[in-house]
């Protein structure tokens, strides 16, 4: 036994240097290698299979050392050719792996790895361009979406930086053939796609490129530059007198798995641009945007966030800790890479408020130099709003509102003067309008009047107060004036649902006809109702929860399923509260999870006459979203329940029933098995979900095309302009809904485009559906 | 016991919020930390005299991953110029909002 315990601390040591090598150290990173690849070998006879393990871990999972790691396995490779041998096997079993479970981004690594496997003699050269050349025969696969070649060319171009001078020196034409391959295929691609995925719509001052088009150009560049780069470290060129006498290796032979339509791709994105080398006046120069160190030092960038970003202190001392970092404007590029992640579409990586406080990390630990930068940016995101995207407007808000919060609203306000003379729906007046909203949310408005100038007056928000119609100092003889103040008493005596009801009953039914009709629901009582409740709970979010669910049955009774009855709750609760947009988002929430109004009765609001104008605002889609994210996640748990019941039925639970851990896994195992009648039960309630869920999307699509064609009719018809700042909001709205809900509308984008994205549609609105159908093809 | 009070605050979906300026309202807590996830509900602590909030708060949500990553992100930074600090809670009980006055 004490041998066993012995050889888990032996592989344990093994494990910890191998993962370690290449972290700061007293001696130079040649003698760590050197010394690590003796200790390996002498270890190899024994621990072959663990070391091979660690080995492969490190390969796919530390892209940042793929160099150190490929300078070890070909020292070690020097010493033992039949342990070279094994690790190429296994990384090519790897390789298939990742292929076949559409794990891109390890595929990714693995073919970087072997590319730099044949600068440190491990690979022969003609097997690698043999694996690229297969890798580029998806470019010729006509009967597979795009978005699968472009995957497979991606990887191939992003290896081209490692071995594209090893290549360009032993086999030019081959290398030129490779490449004229990507030419031909990156010329002919489409490019539906890219207008939905760009930041800006403008490409001025930086053109806004494709990821595929931008890493073409940068290879096109390194290629003009003869292969020579700067950024990767590559210590195998130290040892070279060693590895140039190993023997190589051949990559076993791969086939691609054909595709499938289960499989997920690569989604495609553009490349988020926001500094040049002028922006960045002292110090080093900014690598331009076709320059792979630009590439290079992004993809970096953005696989530390990725690593740590559960851990945002380390996360922002590894970003400003960055190897390079005297060599480049590390400040530019790292906030260039957080907003990018922020401003990413169809939508951010991570949540956002996760990018949120890691700048404020940034800025708290670098207080210098990294709150200028970041200030700098806002400038220029600020000059370059007119034509930005809607969804990353509305990030760009809630973030901007956020950080303020974090720093006392203390903001160069007085250099946006300008806007206070601007048009209202003016995307600049609008960002600065819906800061302070968000900002006001996060501090008070007392607060934030007295932080802006006085010129901002105009843009600063109402205060947010709530409007009683029914007020005892009222001096307007509002119908059901009375009964409201009869209800007032009744609620405060703590009165029961029946009694509320019998004093709603003496109102009359404007909806009553004639003696026989019996109108389905009292438009005078749920006014007198709605705004009696939220009068009295309007003290705080709590206060007008609490009214709510103690009085839920009065609000069935009055309401019911009927949808103009349930819009009148929303209308009053609009009128009571349209100076609080915060009151009215939670309202809208708690009216939904308590099912007193319906998702479609919300969409339908959205585009009610009374809400024009509104319409603009952000709160509007806030609620609207918010409402659709309800739908989804309601949709969602109903087919998790139904897939757990059927395995359940199947029954799965003869293996880890020990894991005494997983106490959730155990629960259920203990659930009796559910019967063929519960299943089927449960998938009804599944697709009456679904047949909601498509609903509203319907209705919500349905309503855009008709005020979207609506404007362009007239505009035609008076001979104006149709391009205005309401067409441009709204028709971003629309953009947004496909983009923040993709995967759901994608389930019925054959519905859509049979009943209403039809050919006959204005080409403009109909281009909202062709990019987000494009983001899969 | 011990052992329950650590299953709970293996799983609890609340977390204790405390460090708050006396006039944070309920409203700017939704705001702020409602950027992490869905809220079920809040209950503010209240100076048990004088039933006014006096700097501490409990923040339910529906999932644990939501309450996660409001100790990630939210955890640390500022409202109403005050860092403020999150703990998992193993749950609310009614009586717990009143502090010490």
């Amino acid at each position: 036994k004490r041998r066993r315990t012995e050889a888990v601390e032996i592989e344990d040591r093994l494990e910890s240097l191998i993962i370690r090598v290449g972290e700061k150290s007293t001696s130079s990173l040649e003698s760590n290698l050197e010394g690590l690849a003796s200790v390996l070998e002498a270890d190899i006879n024994n621990y072959k299979g663990k070391i091979l393990k660690i080995l492969i871990d490190c390969a796919v999972k530390m892209p940042e050392k793929t160099t150190i790691y490929t300078t070890l396995v070909g020292l070690l490779n020097a010493k033992n050719y039949n342990f070279g041998g094994e690790f190429v096997d296994m990384m090519a079993k790897k390789l298939k792996e990742a292929l076949k479970a559409c794990m891109w981004r390890t595929a990714r690594y693995v073919l970087r790895f072997f590319s730099d496997l044949v600068n440190c003699h491990v690979i022969s050269t003609n097997s690698l361009l043999q694996l690229l050349l297969t890798f580029l025969e998806t470019a010729r696969d006509d009967n597979s979406p795009q978005v699968r070649s472009d995957t497979y060319v991606y990887a191939v171009l992003s290896c081209l930086p490692w071995v594209g001078r090893e290549l360009y020196e032993k086999k030019e034409q081959d290398l030129d053939r490779l490449l004229k391959h990507i030419e031909i295929y990156v010329r002919k691609r489409s490019r539906k796609h890219v207008p939905g995925l760009r930041v800006w719509r403008s490409d001025r001052p930086h053109p806004q490129e494709e990821y595929l088009d931008c890493l073409w150009a940068q290879i096109c560049k390194l290629r003009s530059d003869m292969w020579q780069e700067k950024h990767i470290a590559r210590p195998y060129v130290a040892f070279d007198s060693i590895l140039c006498e190993a023997l190589q290796h051949n990559i076993p032979q791969i086939t691609l798995p054909t595709h499938h339509q289960d499989n997920t791709y690569l989604f495609p994105w553009v490349v988020f641009r926001l500094f040049d080398y002028t922006d960045c006046p002292e110090g080093p120069v900014l690598p331009g945007a076709h320059s792979i160190e630009r590439y290079l030092i992004e993809e970096h960038l953005h696989n530390i966030i990725k690593e740590y970003h559960h851990e945002r202190k380390q996360c922002a001392a590894l970003l400003l800790d960055f190897p390079l970092k005297h060599k480049i404007p590390l400040e530019y590029m790292i906030v260039e890479v957080v907003l990018a992640e922020l401003f990413h579409l169809p939508g951010p990586r991570y949540i956002e408020i996760c990018y949120g406080s890691l700048l404020i990390e940034l800025c708290k630990l670098q207080p210098a130099t990294m709150p200028q930068v970041l200030a700098q940016a806002v400038e220029l995101l600020f000059d370059r709003i007119d034509t930005m995207n809607v969804c990353c407007f509305d990030r760009f808000v809630n973030w901007f509102g956020y950080h303020l919060s974090n720093f006392q609203f203390k903001w160069s306000w007085d250099d946006w003067l300008e806007a206070a003379q601007l048009d209202s729906s003016h995307p600049r007046a609008k960002f600065i309008i819906e800061v302070l909203l968000k900002a006001m949310r996060l501090s008070y408005r007392q607060r934030i009047a007295e932080v802006v100038p006085e010129q901002f007056d105009c843009f600063v928000p109402q205060k947010p107060e709530p409007v009683y119609k029914f007020c005892a100092d009222s001096t307007a003889d509002l119908p059901g004036m009375d009964t409201a103040h009869r209800l007032e008493s009744a609620i405060r005596a703590k009165g029961t649902v029946t009694e509320l009801l019998a004093v709603l009953a003496e109102l009359p039914n404007p909806l009553r006809e004639s003696e026989d009709t019996d109108p389905p629901y009292n438009p005078l009582q749920i006014q007198v109702f709605v705004q009696s409740i939220l009068h009295l709970g309007s003290k705080s979010f709590s206060h007008a929860f609490a009214g709510i669910s103690k009085f839920l049955k009065a609000f069935e009774s009055l309401v019911g399923n009927h949808e103009e009855a349930q819009m009148l709750v929303l209308k009053e609760m609009h009128e009571v509260w349209s100076t609080h947009q915060q009151m009215m988002v939670m309202l809208c929430d708690k009216f939904l999870r308590t099912q007193i109004v319906s998702c479609a009765t919300v969409a339908n609001w959205v585009f009610s006459k009374e809400m024009v104008p509104e319409f603009t605002k952000s709160y509007i889609w806030e609620i609207l979203h918010g409402t659709i994210r309800k739908m989804n996640k309601h949709v969602a748990r109903l087919q998790r329940e139904v897939n757990e019941a059927r395995e359940r039925r199947v029954g799965n639970d003869s293996d880890d029933s020990s894991d005494s851990d997983n106490e959730e896994q155990q629960q259920q195992q203990q659930r009796p098995r559910p019967s063929e009648e519960e299943i089927e039960r449960m998938e009804e309630k599944l697709e009456g979900a679904q047949a909601d869920q498509k609903n509203l999307f319907l209705i919500i699509f349905q309503r855009f095309i008709m005020i979207l064609s609506e404007h362009l009719v007239r505009c035609d018809t008076d001979g104006r302009d149709f391009n205005t700042h309401w067409y441009r909001w709204t028709i971003g709205r629309l953009h947004q809904i496909f983009m923040m809900h993709n995967t759901q509308v994608e389930r019925y984008s054959q519905t859509l485009s049979t009943l209403l994205f039809t050919q006959d549609l204005d080409p403009h609105i109909l281009d909202a559906f062709n990019q987000f159908v494009a983001l899969r093809s | 016991s011990r052992t329950e009070q650590e299953r709970h605050l293996r799983l609890t979906t609340t977390l204790y919020v405390g460090n708050l300026s006396f006039y944070t309202t309920e409203e700017q807590l939704y705001e702020l930390f409602g950027r992490s996830g869905d809220i079920k509900r809040i209950v503010m602590g209240l100076d048990k005299f004088r039933k006014t909030p006096c700097g501490f708060c409990f923040v339910e949500y529906f999932t644990r991953e939501d309450a996660e990553m409001c100790m990630r992100y939210i955890n640390g930074t500022r409202l109403d110029d005050r860092i403020v600090r999150t703990d998992w809670d193993a749950g609310f009980i009614e009586g717990r909002q009143y502090g010490r006055g």
